[in-house]
């Protein structure tokens, strides 16, 4: 027998029970379906995060935290994450860049809208990576003394305004409110026209000596009104500063996990004036200050500043462990993107082998209709097999002739199915990105057909299809001639 | 005919179980067939004789004694010599034609050499040239359910002559014919024995074996209860 014959028997066969056949082939192209689509869609959904994290350079970005949790006391002893471990962190081999996180909130202007908003300081090295470089026009600040500001899409968002472009080289007005230690130092000397001399001139000293009653009470008193005056000047002595800065870029927003984007970028040493002007409102910045033993520090010396999150770009040829462990050997908290992503990587795989398994289940159970559909032939062929052996077919051919047949079934499901999995996979990504424009979502591709998918599936679908001939092809290798010759 | 001993079966049983009991098919039979020889094997029902000549082709095996082709023995064959046996050196014709239904003509012919080693491209040549001398030219696209028995029996000795075989089985090959299609398909046989086609026939027609065969066999029993010779050979039996 050639493989001619091999392929024109079965086809034979299979075209002359036509309704048998496509009912059975059906049920492959249904599993088949179900098998591409789902596991389309775990791989779709993967390598969108895959572009996302090559795309941002987050395989190679680090960020740093102080040792305490925002929940937790900060202890004296914990190392401050300042200037001085900045320094620190660019001297460890394999890291190119090395930039805190500082954000603020601000009052913008953008022409006559004003917004409550957040802003954040970026050199302009840190600006050319890939996080924030994906600008959707414009283009980045040219040094860190630039008077000019990048927005984000998200400020874009609440501002109301559709084109990008329109913005750029508009002016933009940014002012924040900050408390002094200095405004509450002088209210702690005077506030309401009564100056702390006054205070103690109320105060009777032979008292204060004789009666410890006195000087308990006199103590309390006067403390009290000492944090009252203080936290007054603190915080409702507010001044204003403000700055007006040229947009020159706006890039797109980003948000993933810890990443943070804040809709307001302003050159370094520009923003410096934002950053270190005093204490925002917030009353945590103060005890913050507080207990890292930074209240009193002068709002002119950056060296005791320290940083809720700094942000370190590695040699993409460098592994990050190495930095992560000399990072935390110092004694702050790491999270490193890569290792998340190996993380993603491994929540994909068993997405993905979930999903497959899914699809190998109806796949099994579409077997069974091939079971039947063999079995039922091989009743049927019984004289025919007779005959083909009294011919001279041997019992490996017939087997294989089985086997072709189960074999085609299994094939021509696997590419119908796989047809019909990418029909499927489009049309849901058509009804998709109609919602994802409604709602204002960038439309990402939700399936991806990588060749390995297709090839998987043709060869599961043919495999198992195979597999489940390989039972009625052994017992048809196993007629006896003279049996099924046998004149009835 | 030739009388050298070509084809040999020696002391062959053939016993089957059927629930507690064993069927002696064939219980202990010796022949020897000459090449060219076109042997009768004639017998009742259950006498055995279709039992031989599944022996002899190949397509069962005994359960003792052996048969001998040329120099070897089927017993020493492996399933897949006794396959190429059956596809290089055996035609087999059928009382009940066992053509394939949905087959047509030609293709029940072509069938044949598949098994035979034809290349795909030469077959419908060669099947075509046998069918057309055997009358079935305009047959061809028929299929058996549309062809006469005469016909059919036509196309299954077409389908076993078209290997060219060394040796050809009859088994009953008038038995589902009238007796105009028996003559007919008797008389074709006879002509491929002439043209050096080694020919065994099972029948239960003994003037039919005695007018075509060189030489008939009586069997009873599952055992050869006698011998004579045919008016094909001009002698005489015993």
């Amino acid at each position: 027998m050639t493989v001619r014959d091999f392929l024109s028997i079965p086809a034979g066969n299979l075209w002359r029970m036509k309704l048998r056949t496509i009912l059975t082939v059906a049920g492959i192209i249904i599993a088949i379906a179900a098998f591409v689509s789902m596991v389309s869609f775990g791989t779709g959904t993967q390598e969108n995060v895959d572009r996302q994290f090559n795309e941002l350079g987050l395989l190679t970005t680090m960020q740093v935290f102080p040792q305490h949790r925002p929940n937790e006391p900060e202890f004296f002893d914990s190392p401050k994450l300042d200037l001085a471990a900045l320094n620190r962190f660019e001297r460890i081999p394999g890291v190119l860049l090395v930039y805190p996180y500082d954000p603020f909130v601000v009052h913008v202007r953008l022409g006559d809208t004003t917004l409550e908003s957040r802003a954040q300081s970026l050199t302009h090295t840190a600006m050319e990576t890939k996080l924030y470089s994906r600008l959707r026009a414009g283009k980045i600040f040219e040094h860190d003394s630039s008077r000019s500001a990048i927005i984000s899409g998200e400020l874009l968002k609440d501002a109301r305004i559709i084109d990008a472009n329109s913005l750029i080289g508009k002016k933009l007005i940014v002012s924040i409110q900050v408390s002094t230690i200095d405004s509450a130092l002088r209210h702690l000397i005077v506030d309401k026209g009564q100056t702390i001399i006054n205070r103690i001139e109320h105060i009777d000293l032979d008292s204060l000596l004789n009666s410890d009653g006195y000087l308990q009470q006199t103590l309390r008193t006067e403390a009290n009104e000492a944090v009252r005056r203080f936290l007054n000047g603190f915080l409702n002595a507010r001044r204003t500063v403000s700055d007006t800065l040229t947009i020159c870029g706006v890039v797109e927003s980003e948000r993933m996990g810890r990443l943070r984007m804040e809709p307001v970028i302003i050159p370094f040493k520009t923003g410096e004036r934002f950053t270190t002007s005093g204490f925002s409102g917030n009353p945590a910045d103060l005890f913050t200050a507080m207990s890292s033993g930074n209240l009193f520090q002068s709002s002119d010396d950056r060296s005791g500043k320290s940083f809720s999150q700094v942000t370190i770009n590695f040699d993409p040829h460098v592994l990050y462990a190495p930095i992560k462990d000399s990072i935390e050997a110092q004694g702050f908290r790491t999270f490193s993107f890569a290792a998340e992503f190996e993380q993603i990587q491994r929540a994909f795989l068993y997405l993905d082998l979930a999903l497959g398994a899914v699809g190998l289940l109806a796949l099994l159970t579409a077997s069974l209709g091939i079971v039947n559909t063999m079995a039922m032939s091989l009743l049927e062929r019984k004289r025919e097999i007779g005959i083909l052996k009294s011919l001279g077919a041997d019992e490996s051919e017939i087997r294989l002739l089985f086997l072709a047949e189960s074999g085609a079934i299994g094939l021509i499901g696997s590419s119908f199915g796989i047809l019909s999995g990418w029909i499927i996979t489009r049309i849901v990504t058509i009804i998709a990105h109609i919602y994802m424009r409604q709602q204002g979502i960038p439309e990402v591709e939700l399936f991806s057909l990588p060749v390995w998918l297709i090839l998987t599936a043709l060869v599961a679908g043919t495999g198992v299809a195979v597999m489940a001939g390989l039972y009625p092809a052994s017992r048809a290798a196993r007629i006896d001639p003279v049996e099924a010759l046998r004149n009835d | 005919m030739t009388s050298e001993s070509w084809l040999r079966a020696a002391d062959l049983c053939r016993f089957y179980t059927r629930g507690p009991q064993t069927v002696h098919a064939l219980a202990g039979v010796s022949l020897e067939v000459g090449r060219g020889e076109f042997l009768g094997i004639v017998g009742s029902s259950g006498s055995g004789k279709s039992t031989l000549l599944n022996l002899l082709a190949g397509l069962d095996t005994p359960t003792s004694g052996f048969v001998e082709f040329g120099a070897r023995r089927l017993s020493g064959m492996s399933r897949k010599e006794l396959s190429r046996y059956r596809a290089h050196q055996v035609g087999m014709v059928f009382q009940s034609f066992n053509l394939i239904a949905h087959y047509t003509a030609l293709q029940n012919v072509e069938t044949a050499l598949v098994f035979n080693d034809v290349p795909p491209r030469n077959r419908r040549a060669v099947a075509l040239e046998i069918l057309g001398q055997l009358g079935l030219a305009n047959r061809i696209s028929h299929r058996p359910s549309d062809l006469s028995g005469g016909e059919q029996q036509r196309v299954a000795v077409a389908r076993a002559i078209v290997k060219k075989p060394s040796i050809l089985f009859a088994d009953e090959p008038t038995g589902n014919l009238d007796y105009e299609n028996s003559l007919q398909i008797a008389e074709l046989l006879r002509q491929l024995n002439r043209g050096g086609l080694t020919i065994v026939m099972v029948t239960h027609n003994l003037e039919m074996a005695r007018e075509y065969s060189h030489r008939i066999v009586r069997m009873q029993y599952g055992k050869i209860v006698g011998s004579e010779d045919g008016k094909s050979s001009g002698g005489t039996g015993s």
